[in-house]
């Protein structure tokens, strides 16, 4: 992990950045978000925003572990977090496709009566669940931006919150 | 129960407490439902459904926290309970996962209720 200290406390702080990779096993999802949490604490941003980080940072990352565990890619997922006139989560996965199989939607599906094998029905959990982690992220964050893929890589899902003292955090 | 990985890591702790309230089984959650601890849960379900436990009652009060694989394996609940002729009903009076529920648009699918019904 590269990071740096970030004190706000005496003005208009240098840009800091916290830098790292996981293994995508859904076991290191929570790592993950109680780092963005923490670390989006200690730049500032408003207490009754920090669970707003943690839960978007995590669905970011189950969403990246999904694409990967899917997908049977075993690289790395990418998590950046950038401190600036704003806080910025970065969260980056590496499967080029945007969907393994088509999928009618939960809200749809959900009542549907045909018999599923219990294997199948994790599958289809999954899928709804990538599907779910957008949805969420919509609702949730207000700047998020959904990049990709691109003929270098995966996705990567943006989202930036106020801090203090940078002129969109009047507006909160 | 804190959950660990092949590799050692430690993962969120999930609790699954069980009890029944009229006719409904219901599995009371704690911790932290997110992708490694909701394959616990599900299971929990199926574990009852095998029963011949066909009403169930998820109650996600006392739940810490809750991500999108925990709604996954809400939809998912319902869809085989209600299958085979049951029901579920989900109970959650905390307001952090009601506005999950609710910007999710879940709050229309899934029944939920402040209460599990005939407390």
């Amino acid at each position: 992990m590269n990071g740096s200290k970030h004190d706000r406390a005496g003005g208009r702080a240098e840009p800091a950045t916290v830098r790292f990779a996981f293994t995508p096993a859904a076991a290191y999802v929570r790592a993950a978000r109680l780092v963005a949490a923490d670390v989006a604490a200690h730049a500032g941003v408003a207490t009754g925003l920090l669970d707003e980080v943690r839960q978007a940072v995590g669905e970011a990352c189950t969403r990246a572990v999904l694409r990967h565990r899917d997908r049977g890619i075993e690289d790395l997922v990418r998590v950046e977090f950038a401190i600036g006139d704003r806080f910025v989560a970065r969260i980056t996965d590496n499967a080029q496709e945007l969907r393994a199989r088509p999928s009618g939607g939960f809200g749809v599906n959900a009542g549907r009566g045909d018999a599923r094998a219990n294997d199948h029905d994790t599958l289809e959990e999954d899928t709804l669940s990538e599907e779910i982690t957008l949805i969420v992220l919509g609702g949730l964050v207000e700047d998020l931006v959904v990049t990709g893929p691109d003929a270098n890589g995966g996705t990567t899902v943006s989202m930036s919150w106020p801090l203090p003292g940078s002129g969109s955090a009047a507006d909160h | 129960m804190r959950g660990t990985s092949g590799d050692g890591a430690a993962g969120p702790e999930l609790g699954l407490g069980l009890s029944e309230v009229g006719e409904y089984a219901v599995i009371s959650v704690t911790g932290e439902i997110d992708m490694y601890t909701a394959p616990q849960l599900r299971e929990a379900v199926r574990q009852l459904a095998s029963e011949g436990r066909m009403r169930v009652a998820i109650d996600l009060t006392p739940t810490e926290f809750c991500d999108s694989t925990g709604l996954g394996v809400l939809i998912g609940a319902r869809r085989r309970l209600s299958d085979s002729g049951g029901s579920l009903v989900v109970v959650c009076a905390n307001p952090r996962i009601r506005k999950l529920l609710d910007l999710t648009g879940l709050d229309k699918v899934l029944d939920v209720r402040e209460a599990v019904p005939g407390e």
